[in-house]
């Protein structure tokens, strides 16, 4: 069956060529010279303020990356990327310090208005009644300001910028960064660790609910620079926090390279609960321009009871390539992945998850649903493996695409590792296998089956996509809802 | 890469950077070729095939993990020594010919038509030449001067020859069956190609089946690969051509045996409005591959695999299969069952593409393992690779041990533990059988199923 044209018409609301972040704000900024060797990375880290054995670390991960061949496997092709012609590091002027709301050049906080992040501590988002939200702004290669520090402070919640973390709280930064993405991880995890710039660090301490949302926007505004930020997030025992992340860039004829580390730590009884919007941009219809967006993103669930769930709502980039995973290594921890990627023009995806279960009992959820429109392909590529003492381990997997039009791609490559015989694993293409019962006790009522499968669909969804302080959130919503209609495994 | 060109897309920036050391068992193989050239079968015009796929074979080496197609069945680790090459078959008595077909499918008739192979030679055959166009049965009768057709086929599929185990199988094989079928026959008797052993050595068998059923011809065609005394490698290609509307069953049956490996491949080309039905079933502890690689090319087709695996102690099976829908209104159906006992491991990798013409393709792919044991593995890729937006495609994947509370109900109907479990794999295992034609076979291959379970009686509690 082909696409029904409801959802042909909401794709085609964020084609290409409807990018609305694309504008650039004219500040003047600096920048470590261009290419990349040690100097490089001592610039970075020395533009930091870092401690030495930070420099270290680095320059450890440079080496290792200088040994490393970029990987090719994915189902992406574009030109190759000069490493030597980019610029590691970015700041808009006069930003580096540390900063109240006050001290912010006004043109930055004018960016922000206008992508609709508040960054003023009294201000509530539109629509969202009561809800605050904590945010951090990356600009570039830093984070210009980061609200209600003192607030969460008081629950004694750390949210600071990774570079500020790295002074202040040097302890857990050694003790957490680089245990999830080791250093050698994959050649763009190595080339982070030497270069990364910004990023957000969390520490919920135990038995701590954070009491709001955590979020991060990360914009690249100069040209010709890669953003490499990092985010280290540490939910201690019992703890729960809500993340969320966005980020935007301008229209430029040029593609940038965005290779960033996202590690997150749930300890026994934590629950960390990660979403991005990803709306960079995509490139013209012709696919010149855009961002490559080559991320390592990866959960730990090392307590018991442990849980990690990954939302992601994905637009942007020319290229994107990436598997927000979660390694389950507490008994009974849990991991869940919601991913709704949406490819136009020339964009191209290989994205999906891993769920490597290594702990008695734990289970997993996969939720994917690619939607591919244009000349884009778009791919779902996942990993469900048991290891050998994984008793008890449970996965559902459940991948939809759907095509619109006859020049565009979908394809779905699945990878089920079972070597555990206790290990229950099903993997389901079939839009009707979401859940029969539900289905059938829905159908009873009297929606369509359609309606039926949207209905349990969003019931998963839109507790989390209700929460993304963005203006984008409505039309995702609108997304979500899509018809199902006409999809394929 | 499979036999199906691989789409622009993805051929694109795929360059292998893995260095290739020369295992001992590829250097042996490359040395056999050499060594034993001259003695192959074959015309310059196969002679210069060979020649080419060795080339290709010495360069890549036996398929390892980096492969992409070979992640979870790593020839080059599985198999460190190459056997000598079988080229001289000492052949049984007649009586002893007689009994192995006889023998080769217990429960069904396979004598009235059959060819067979020992060591990878022409033994005898016997009810062929009033089923087939050709005045004989044996590849190696027409290699020297082909008909047309034959030598076009052969160096179609042999082209591939980017495929390491297809192209040592091009450079190598000493025989195997070639059958022609008239447009418009329609033949009910099983013909049975039928490979066995009798040198005492470990051995090297590599063997090439040409088959081609004209238009609206209908046959049913039953390979049966019998265990080995002695420790074999086997690689073995069939090639079947379907004509417009022809209708071919196609029963592989593959009894492998620890210290035994069989690199099986199929490739089948589908005209329009033909119908292929495969069935597949391999038991046993040893090293099994099959390749199934299918074409559509001409519309209103079907292909409709079924397979079943029982592997137990060191049993490693894999099942890859890549279904090609390059022409519109096709449908693909693939249920692969896997029962696994002991340390036994099952791979299934299959993949679907559409075509960006192929609208109104219909697809569905189900693999499921039955894991028996703590100690068995399955690992599943079902893959779909899809370009055309009006399409039907889907597949599925699930694996996990015998359900406790099932066993439970059957126990507290009075019925014993081991038959219980024998009963619920029987029944997990049959809907795979269900698809096997005619149904003598069925029958034969479930009595098959059954005989492997009553031996695997000591199944752990699930």
């Amino acid at each position: 069956m082909a696409a029904v044209q409801e959802t042909i018409d909401q794709v085609k609301k964020i084609d290409v060529d409807q990018y609305k972040y694309g504008f650039e704000t004219k500040i003047e900024s600096v920048r470590a010279p261009k290419g990349l060797d040690e100097s490089t990375v001592r610039f970075i880290s020395e533009k930091k303020g870092e401690p030495a054995w930070m420099l270290e670390w680095r320059l450890e991960s440079y080496a290792r990356w200088r040994n490393m061949t970029e990987p090719t496997w994915a189902k992406v092709s574009y030109p190759k990327i000069d490493f030597e012609n980019l610029y590691y590091y970015s700041a808009p002027k006069g930003s580096e310090g540390p900063k109240s709301i006050e001290d912010v050049d006004p043109e930055l906080l004018a960016t922000y208005a206008k992508l609709g992040i508040p960054l003023k501590e009294q201000e509530i988002l539109a629509g969202v009644q009561g809800a605050r939200v904590a945010v951090d702004a990356v600009f570039d290669s830093v984070s210009v300001v980061t609200t209600f520090k003192e607030e969460l402070a008081k629950a004694g919640v750390i949210f600071c910028p990774i570079s500020e973390a790295i002074r202040e709280h040097p302890e857990l930064v050694k003790k957490y960064l680089g245990s999830v993405v080791p250093q050698g991880d994959n050649f763009y995890a190595a080339l982070n660790s030497a270069v990364f710039s910004d990023g957000s660090f969390v520490y919920v301490p135990e038995g701590v609910r954070c009491p709001m949302e955590l979020s991060t926007y990360f914009r690249i505004n100069e040209r010709n620079t890669g953003q490499f930020e990092r985010t280290l997030i540490i939910a201690d025992k019992g703890s729960y926090v809500s993340y969320l992340e966005g980020c935007t860039a301008p229209m430029r004829d040029e593609h940038q390279l965005h290779a960033a580390v996202v590690e997150l730590v749930a300890l026994d009884g934590a629950e960390i609960k990660y979403s991005t919007v990803q709306n960079w941009y995509p490139g013209d219809k012709d696919g010149k321009g855009g961002i490559y967006n080559f991320v390592t993103k990866r959960g730990d669930c090392r307590g018991h009871h442990s849980k990690i769930s990954w939302t992601q709502v994905e637009t942007g980039s020319a290229i994107t390539w990436k598997y927000p995973s979660c390694i389950l290594r507490g008994d009974h921890s849990r991991g869940e992945f919601y991913s709704i990627a949406i490819s136009n023009g020339r964009q191209q995806v290989d994205s999906g998850t891993k769920m490597i279960h290594l702990g008695k009992n734990s289970s997993s959820r996969i939720i994917s649903k690619g939607i591919a429109a244009g000349h884009s392909q778009n791919t779902y590529r996942g990993l469900v493996s048991a290891h050998r003492k994984a008793t008890g381990a449970r996965n559902f997997t459940n991948c939809d695409s759907l095509l619109i039009g006859d020049k565009c791609g979908a394809h779905t490559v699945p990878y089920i590792e079972a070597k555990n015989s206790s290990a229950h694993f099903e993997h389901e293409a079939t839009t009707s296998k979401i859940s029969d019962d539900m289905l059938f006790y829905c159908q009873q009522r009297g929606l369509s089956s359609e309606e039926a499968v949207a209905l349990v669909v969003n019931g998963f969804v839109r507790d989390v996509l209700q929460q993304l302080p963005m203006e984008f959130m409505a039309e995702t919503q609108k997304l979500i809802g899509v018809s199902l209609e006409g999809s394929v495994g | 890469m499979s036999i199906a060109q691989p789409i622009k897309a993805e051929a694109a920036g795929r360059p292998m950077t893995v260095q290739i050391l020369k295992s001992k068992a590829e250097t042996a193989l490359a040395e056999a070729f050499a060594d034993n050239e001259a003695r192959l079968p074959g015309g310059d015009w196969l002679r210069q095939l060979r020649r080419a796929a060795i080339g290709a074979f010495t360069a890549e080496g036996l398929p390892h993990r980096r492969v992409e197609e070979w992640k979870f069945t790593d020839v080059r680790a599985l198999m460190r020594e190459a056997f000598p090459v079988a080229l001289d078959a000492n052949l049984p008595k007649p009586a002893a010919l007689d009994a192995l077909v006889r023998n080769a499918l217990p429960g069904a008739d396979l004598t009235e038509a059959f060819a067979l192979f020992i060591d990878g030679r022409g033994a005898a055959q016997s009810g062929l030449s009033a089923i087939s166009e050709l005045d004989g049965a044996f590849l190696s009768q027409f290699v020297d001067h082909p008909p047309a057709w034959l030598e076009t086929e052969v160096s179609d599929v042999s082209g591939h020859v980017g495929e390491a185990t297809l192209a040592l199988n091009t450079a190598l094989f000493t025989d195997g069956a070639v059958i022609d079928i008239e447009k418009g026959r329609e033949i009910e008797t099983p013909i049975a190609l039928i490979f066995a052993d009798a040198d005492k050595g470990a051995r090297t068998v590599v063997t090439r089946n040409v088959v081609r059923v004209g238009a609206g011809a209908k046959i049913v065609l039953v390979e049966c690969h019998l265990a080995s005394e002695a420790a074999r490698q086997a690689n073995t290609l069939t090639q079947i051509v379907l004509g417009d509307g022809a209708e071919v069953v196609h029963v592989k049956l593959v009894a492998s045996r620890a210290g035994s490996v069989h690199l099986g491949r199929t490739v089948a080309r589908l005209g329009a409005n033909a119908s292929y039905r495969p069935f597949q079933l391999v038991s046993g502890d040893g090293l099994v591959r099959n390749d199934l690689s299918v074409t559509f090319r001409g519309q209103h087709s079907t292909f409709d695999l079924g397979a079943a695996a029982l592997a137990n102690r060191q049993g490693h099976f894999d099942t890859t299969l890549v279904v090609d829908h390059a022409v519109p209104h096709c449908t693909s159906r693939e249920l692969v069952k896997y029962v696994l006992a002991d340390k036994g491991r099952a791979v299934f990798q299959g993949k679907v593409i559409v075509r960006p013409d192929a609208q109104k393709t219909d697809g569905k792919q189900m693999a499921q393992a039955l894991m028996l044991s703590p100690d068995a593995e399955f690992d599943s890729k079902p893959e779909l690779e899809i370009y055309a937006d009006d399409v039907v495609c889907g597949h599925g994947s699930t694996s996990a041990e015998i359900d406790p509370e099932l066993i439970f109900y059957l126990r507290s109907r009075g019925i014993p533990l081991d038959e219980a479990q024998a009963m619920l794999v029987e029944s997990f295992i049959g809907e795979a059988i269900d698809k096997a034609e005619p149904e003598a076979i069925q029958n034969a291959l479930r009595g098959i199923a059954r005989a492997w379970l009553a031996g695997e009686a000591h199944i752990k509690q699930g």
